[in-house]
C-alpha cells in the first residue's frame, strides 16, 4: 500500500544536505547578472526616463525598459499592469503603462556582467515623476471625490467589483432574533515570508524556446502570462520549476519571469547567449511581493432563543492594492465564507473590491476564507454567549450537513462532515472539561509567574474551505503515465509520472508518486517522476485552492487506467494520459448569489487554550487541538506537517505579524521588525486529529486540507482570549501593545465592556 | 545586504590593536564577536575603512576574583559570563542577564567588550553593569583609564571612549548577597529588549537600570531614591520611567514602552525583595 503510508520524501535528502537546487542555484558561473528597479513610487505619473547614463557603466550589458517590451501588460486574471511603467507605450496596453500605481511596481531591467555592475548602474537611471494623489488605503479609497487608481476602468469610485447574497428576506427575519450582534471586524495584512526570495534563470534552450528556471505555483499560468507579455506563441515558452522555497499563494502571481524572459529574448536577438539570472533581497521580496489582503468586515448577525440563526447581514471590503491580481477570487471566496459553515435561511452580503495605492492583495493559504472566517467566527461566539449557549452546541445547532442549502441557495456538495469535525475536536480536545493548568514550554518562552497577572482561556472555531477552483473556471488537471517492462510480461517493471504539478514544499510530488505506484500496482520505488516542466507535462492546475492532491490523484487514476489499456494492447513503453474534469462549478447570479459555486470542501474545527499575562499584553498558546477531514491521508505524516506548519503561520497571522503600510510604502521590510514567530513563539503544543471521511469525488476519498488548519485560528486565539479576560478582541494581530490597550479600554469606567 | 568593501587586519594583542588602529586613524575599528558591528555595515550604517580584528586577543578573555569585584576581560564572551560560577555565585545578575543575550549563536561570538563599547541602548549589559555601578577600564596610546559605568554613555551608540581607546577589563562590585533580579520583555523569543529592567536590592540600598528606554541605557535613580525613602514597591515602580526618554519604533509606541516599564520595575522589585 503506497497510499496511506507516510512515505518519505523524494526531495528530504537533497534538503537535508544542501544538494537541492533553488531557482538562486541554478545559475551557472558564466550567468549575467540583472537587477529589477522599482519605481519607488506610489501613485504618480512619470515624465521623463533617461538610462543613458545606467547604459554607460562598466559591465552593462543592457538596460530595459517598457519601449522594450512587446505587449506591455500582465496579470493573473486581468491584465491590469504594466510590465514596465514607461512612457513609450505600444499601442496594445489597456492601462496607462506611464502611471506607476506601487511603489514596487517596475520601471526597468538592468543586466550586467556582475550583480555589483548592475546595482551600481541601477542608480544612475534617471527618472522625474508628477506625483499623483496617494490613494493609502479602504477609507481614502472610499471618501467622496477620491482619486482614482484606475481611472481607465471609467467606475465612479475605487470599488471595482462586488459580489452579493440575497437569500430570504432580511428585513422581516430580524424581528425573530432574540439576540442580535454587530461588530466592525479590522483584517491585516499578512507577508507570506517564504524562505526562498524571489530568483530566477533565464535562457533560450536548445529547441529555441524562451525558458525560465523559477518558482512558482502554475507552471502553465506562468508560461501563458510570459507568451502575452512577450507576444510569443505559448509553446515557445518554457517554464521549468527546481526546488521550491515555499509559496503559500505567493508565488501565484509574476515576479521576475516576465522581465528575465523578456532579457533572454532581447538579448539572444543581439547575439548574445548567456544565461541571465537575478535575486531578490528579503526587502525585495518583501516590498514587491502581494500579500494577504487586509481589509474590513461588517457583520450584523440575530439568532433566536434556542441559538439558531434566522439572519446574517455582512458586508466586506478587501483591499485590492494597486492591481487586482487574484483579488476578485479571493473576494469570492471571502464572501461565501462570511456566513460560515451555516444553514442561514435570511442573508444578505455585500462584498467589494477596492483599489488603493498600496501593495496588491491576493493569492495566501486560504484565500480570502481566513478572513471571512474571522468575522463569522467572532460572530457565533458572540451569539453563544450572549444567549449563553456553549460554543460547540451552538455550532452543532447551525451547522451545515450532508443536504443543506447553502449560502449560494443551492445543495452542498455531498460528503458534508461539519458536525463530525465539531464533535471529534470538542471531544479530543476535553473541551467540555475544566481547564487543567498550563505545561511550561521552554525558558525563554514561558510567562514569568506573577500572581494574579497571569490569566487562562480556552476558544473554540470552525469552518470550511472549498477545494478547487470555484465559480465555473475551467477547472482540469492532466498527467502522463508511462509504463516499462518486458514485451511478454503481464505486469511492468517500473513506471514514470509526468505532472507540471508544483511542489512548493508541501511533499506533493511523493503524493503524486504514492498514488501513481498505488493507482498502478508498481511499488513506490519503481515509480519516478518528471515534474514540473512545461516541455514535458500537460496542464496540472495550480498547487493552490486545496486542490493538488485531488485534482492530481484523479488525474493519475486516469493516466494509470489509459497506461493500462495500453499495456495490454501490447504498447512497450505504454503510454497513458488523462484530463480530469471534476463537477462543474457555476458563477453565482450577480444580484441573488445564487449558483453552486464548488464542488468539494474540507472541514476543520480548533479548540486553543492560551495563557495572557495581562499587564504586559503577552499571549502564549499552550495548546491547539486541530481537527480535520482529510478524506484520506494519502501521506499521514505530510498531512500533520501541513497542520502544524499552517498553525504555525496563522499564529503569527493572529499573534505577531504587523505589516506596517503608510501611504503606500512599506516601512518594515525585514524580518526584525516584521515578526514571524520563532520556534520559541510558536505554541506549546499542536494536536492533529485526522478524520477520514471519504469525499465522494475524491481520489481514494482524499480531500484538500493545507489550507483549513490555517482558517479558524485567529478566531479561537480571539474566543480564548476573550474567556480569559472577559473582553472581545476584533482586530489584531494581537500584539502585546494591542492588547493591552484594549483591556485599559475595557476597564475604563466609561467602556461599554467591549 | 552586504557591506561596503574594507580591508582587514588582525591584532594579536590590545596594544597591537590600539598601535593598528592609531595608524589606519578616523575610519578604523575594532572587530569583536562582529555581531552588532557586521549588522550595521550591512545595512552601510557603517562604512570603516579598515577592522582591526580582536577577537583573537585570548589574554582579554578571563573572568577573575578581584576582592571587592570580579574582573572580566573585554573579550570575554557572553556564553563564558553566563556559565562562570564565580559570576553565579558573586554576580548572579549579571551571568542571568548575559543567558538572555539574543540567541546561542549571538552569545558564542558576542564579547561584553563588544556589548558595552557599542553602547547601544537596547542591549542587556550596558543597562546591567549600570544597574551594577561597574567601572569599564580603558587602554589607549597613553596608558589606560577607568570609566565609571554612569559616566560612559553619552548618546545613541556613542560611549566616552576615544577612537583608539580599547576596552580590556569590566569590573563589577560583588553582590554580596543582594537580591536581584533581570526583567526582559521581547515581542518574539530570544529576540532584542521592548524594554527590559536590571535590578539589586541590599538593605536600603538598590539599583535599578533600564534597557531601551532611550538613547543610551537609563540609571532610574527615582526609583531608587524612593525606596530608601520608604515607598512602596507598587509607588518606586511609579517612577520607573522619570529618568527615560523613550523613542517609539516600529516595534512599540512611547505610551507602551512606558507602561512596560512600570511593570517590569514592579516585577524586578518583587522578585528582588523575596
Ligand atoms: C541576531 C542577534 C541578536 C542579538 N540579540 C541581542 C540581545 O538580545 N541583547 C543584547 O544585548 N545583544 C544582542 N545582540 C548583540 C550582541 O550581544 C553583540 O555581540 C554585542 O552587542 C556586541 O559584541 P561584539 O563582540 O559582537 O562586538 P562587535 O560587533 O565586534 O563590535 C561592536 C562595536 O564595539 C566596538 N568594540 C568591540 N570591542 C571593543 C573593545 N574591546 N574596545 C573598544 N571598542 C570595541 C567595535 O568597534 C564596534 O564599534 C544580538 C546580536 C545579533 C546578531
Amino acid at each position: 500500500m503506497s497510499v496511506g503510508s507516510s512515505s518519505i520524501r523524494i526531495d528530504a535528502h537533497a534538503k537535508t544536505t544542501g544538494e537541492a537546487q533553488y531557482p538562486g542555484d541554478r545559475a551557472p558561473a558564466h550567468a549575467l547578472a540583472a537587477r529589477v528597479v522599482f519605481t519607488d513610487q506610489p501613485h504618480a505619473r512619470l515624465l521623463r526616463l533617461d538610462v543613458a547614463k545606467a547604459e554607460q557603466m562598466p559591465g552593462v550589458i543592457a538596460v530595459f525598459t517598457g519601449r522594450d517590451v512587446p505587449v506591455n501588460e500582465y496579470g493573473l486574471t486581468e491584465f491590469d499592469q504594466p510590465v514596465f511603467v514607461s512612457i513609450e507605450h505600444t499601442g496594445r496596453t489597456k492601462v496607462e503603462s506611464d502611471i506607476s500605481r506601487w511603489e514596487a511596481d517596475h520601471l526597468a531591467l538592468v543586466v550586467a556582467d556582475t550583480d555589483e555592475q548592475a546595482t551600481a548602474a541601477a542608480a544612475m537611471i534617471e527618472a522625474d515623476w508628477a506625483q499623483l494623489p496617494i490613494v493609502a488605503d479602504i477609507d481614502q479609497a472610499l471618501a467622496p471625490n477620491a482619486s482614482l487608481v484606475h481611472p481607465e476602468l471609467k467606475l465612479d469610485s475605487n470599488i471595482y467589483h462586488t459580489y452579493k447574497i440575497r437569500k430570504g428576506s432580511i428585513d422581516a427575519a430580524w424581528a425573530d432574533a432574540a439576540v442580535i450582534i454587530e461588530t466592525t471586524y479590522e483584517l491585516p495584512y499578512q507577508e507570506h515570508a517564504y524562505l526562498q526570495p524571489e530568483a530566477a534563470v533565464s535562457y533560450i534552450d536548445e529547441e529555441g524556446r524562451v525558458t525560465l528556471e523559477v518558482a512558482g505555483q502554475w507552471a502553465h499560468e506562468d508560461q501563458e502570462q510570459i507568451a502575452h507579455a512577450l507576444d510569443l506563441p505559448v509553446d515557445q515558452v518554457r517554464v521549468i520549476y527546481p526546488a521550491i522555497g515555499g509559496a503559500f499563494g505567493g508565488r501565484e502571481d509574476m515576479s521576475l519571469q516576465i522581465v528575465l524572459g523578456l532579457a533572454a529574448l532581447r538579448l539572444a536577438e543581439r547575439g548574445e547567449h548567456r544565461p541571465i539570472a537575478s535575486r531578490w533581497s528579503r526587502e525585495e521580496s518583501i516590498v514587491g511581493h502581494h500579500k494577504r489582503h487586509r481589509g474590513r468586515i461588517h457583520a450584523k448577525w440575530g439568532a433566536d432563543s434556542n441559538g439558531k440563526l434566522v439572519a446574517v447581514q455582512s458586508e466586506a471590503w478587501l483591499d485590492a492594492g494597486a492591481y487586482n491580481y487574484t483579488t476578485n477570487k479571493v473576494l469570492g471566496n471571502c464572501h461565501l465564507g462570511q456566513a460560515g459553515p451555516y444553514e442561514v435561511p435570511n442573508a444578505q452580503i455585500d462584498s467589494h473590491a477596492v483599489y488603493t495605492n498600496s501593495v496588491p492583495g491576493g493569492a495566501f493559504r486560504g484565500f480570502g476564507g481566513p478572513q471571512a472566517a474571522f468575522a463569522a467566527e467572532s460572530q457565533m461566539n458572540k451569539l453563544a454567549e450572549a444567549l449563553g449557549i456553549d460554543p460547540v452546541e451552538i455550532r452543532l445547532r447551525n451547522a451545515v450537513h450532508d443536504g443543506s442549502i447553502g449560502i449560494t441557495q443551492t445543495v452542498m456538495p455531498a460528503g458534508v462532515t461539519m458536525l463530525q469535525v465539531i464533535e471529534r475536536c470538542a471531544s479530543e480536545s476535553q473541551f467540555h472539561q475544566p481547564l487543567t493548568p498550563a505545561e511550561p514550554f521552554s525558558p525563554f518562552a514561558s510567562l514569568p509567574p506573577v500572581e494574579g497577572d497571569l490569566l487562562r482561556g480556552r476558544g473554540f472555531a470552525c469552518s470550511f474551505k472549498n477545494v478547487g477552483f470555484s465559480f465555473g473556471f475551467p477547472e482540469r488537471c492532466e498527467a502522463t503515465i508511462v509504463l516499462h517492462g518486458k514485451p511478454d510480461s503481464p505486469t511492468a517493471e517500473r513506471g514514470e509520472l509526468f505532472h507540471a504539478g508544483a511542489d512548493v514544499g508541501q511533499g506533493a510530488h511523493t503524493a503524486f508518486l504514492q498514488m501513481a505506484a498505488e493507482a498502478t500496482g508498481l511499488a513506490f520505488e519503481n515509480m519516478t517522476g518528471g515534474f514540473s516542466d512545461t516541455s514535458s507535462s500537460g496542464d496540472s492546475g495550480s498547487a493552490s485552492a486545496s486542490r493538488l492532491t485531488f485534482m492530481s490523484g484523479n488525474s493519475i487514476l486516469g493516466a494509470a487506467e489509459a497506461a493500462d489499456k495500453a499495456w495490454r494492447n501490447g504498447d512497450r513503453p505504454a503510454v497513458g494520459h488523462f484530463r480530469y474534469v471534476p463537477p462543474p462549478t457555476e458563477a453565482l447570479d450577480p444580484e441573488t448569489g445564487a449558483g453552486a459555486p464548488n464542488f468539494s470542501y474540507g472541514y476543520v474545527a480548533q479548540t486553543v487554550e492560551l495563557t495572557v499575562d495581562r499587564a504586559t499584553g503577552h499571549i502564549v498558546v499552550d495548546r491547539v487541538v486541530s481537527t480535520h477531514d482529510v478524506g484520506r491521508a494519502i501521506n499521514p505524516a505530510n498531512v500533520i506537517g501541513q497542520i502544524e506548519g499552517a498553525v504555525v503561520q496563522a499564529h503569527g497571522y493572529a499573534l505577531s505579524e504587523r505589516l506596517q503600510v503608510e501611504n503606500g510604502r512599506v516601512l518594515n521590510p525585514r524580518f526584525s521588525t516584521y515578526l514571524i514567530p520563532g520556534i520559541g513563539d510558536v505554541p506549546t503544543r499542536i494536536e492533529s486529529v485526522v478524520l477520514e471521511l471519504a469525499d465522494p469525488n475524491g481520489p481514494w476519498g482524499a480531500r484538500g486540507m493545507a489550507e483549513m488548519p490555517f482558517m479558524t485560528y485567529a478566531p479561537a486565539v480571539v474566543a480564548a482570549l476573550h474567556d480569559a479576560t472577559g473582553v472581545w478582541f476584533d482586530s489584531f494581530p494581537l500584539t502585546p501593545d494591542r492588547v493591552t490597550a484594549v483591556l485599559a479600554q475595557a476597564a475604563a469606567p466609561s467602556s461599554s465592556g467591549r | 545586504m552586504i557591506p561596503a568593501a574594507f580591508e582587514y587586519v588582525r591584532a594579536g594583542s590590545a596594544e597591537e590593536a590600539i598601535g593598528l588602529i592609531g595608524e589606519h586613524g578616523e575610519d578604523a575599528k575594532f572587530l569583536a564577536g562582529g555581531h552588532s558591528l557586521l549588522p550595521l555595515m550591512k545595512l552601510r550604517l557603517a562604512q570603516p575603512t579598515v577592522l582591526v580584528d580582536i577577537g583573537r586577543v585570548t589574554d582579554l578573555s578571563y573572568i577573575r576574583d578581584g576582592g571587592d569585584h570580579i574582573a572580566i576581560g573585554a573579550l570575554t564572551r557572553h556564553m563564558d559570563i553566563e556559565n562562570s560560577q564565580l559570576l553565579r555565585a558573586d554576580v548572579p545578575l549579571l551571568a542571568h542577564a548575559a543567558s538572555h543575550v539574543g540567541d546561542p549563536q549571538v552569545r558564542h561570538r558576542g564579547t561584553i567588550g563588544g556589548s558595552l563599547a557599542h553602547a547601544d541602548p537596547a542591549s542587556d549589559l550596558p543597562a546591567t553593569t549600570l544597574a551594577l555601578g561597574a567601572t569599564y577600564v580603558a587602554q589607549g596610546p597613553n596608558g589606560t583609564r577607568q570609566i565609571a559605568a554612569g559616566d560612559f554613555y553619552q548618546g545613541f551608540l556613542t560611549s566616552s571612549l576615544e577612537p583608539d581607546e580599547m576596552l580590556t577589563e569590566i569590573r563589577v562590585p560583588k553582590m554580596n548577597g543582594a537580591g536581584w533580579s533581570f526583567q526582559k520583555f521581547n515581542r518574539r523569543a530570544q529576540d532584542w529588549a521592548i524594554v527590559g529592567v536590571a535590578a539589586w536590592r541590599r538593605n536600603g540600598d538598590s539599583g535599578v537600570a533600564l534597557v531601551n528606554m532611550g538613547s543610551t541605557p537609563v540609571l532610574a535613580s527615582s526609583v531608587s531614591t524612593a525606596l530608601a525613602g520608604g515607598a512602596s514597591i507598587e509607588d518606586a515602580a511609579q517612577q520607573a520611567a522619570a529618568e527615560a526618554d523613550p523613542q517609539a519604533d516600529l516595534n512599540a509606541s512611547i505610551e507602551y514602552r512606558t507602561h512596560l516599564a512600570k511593570v517590569l520595575v514592579k516585577r524586578a522589585l518583587t522578585e528582588a525583595s523575596n
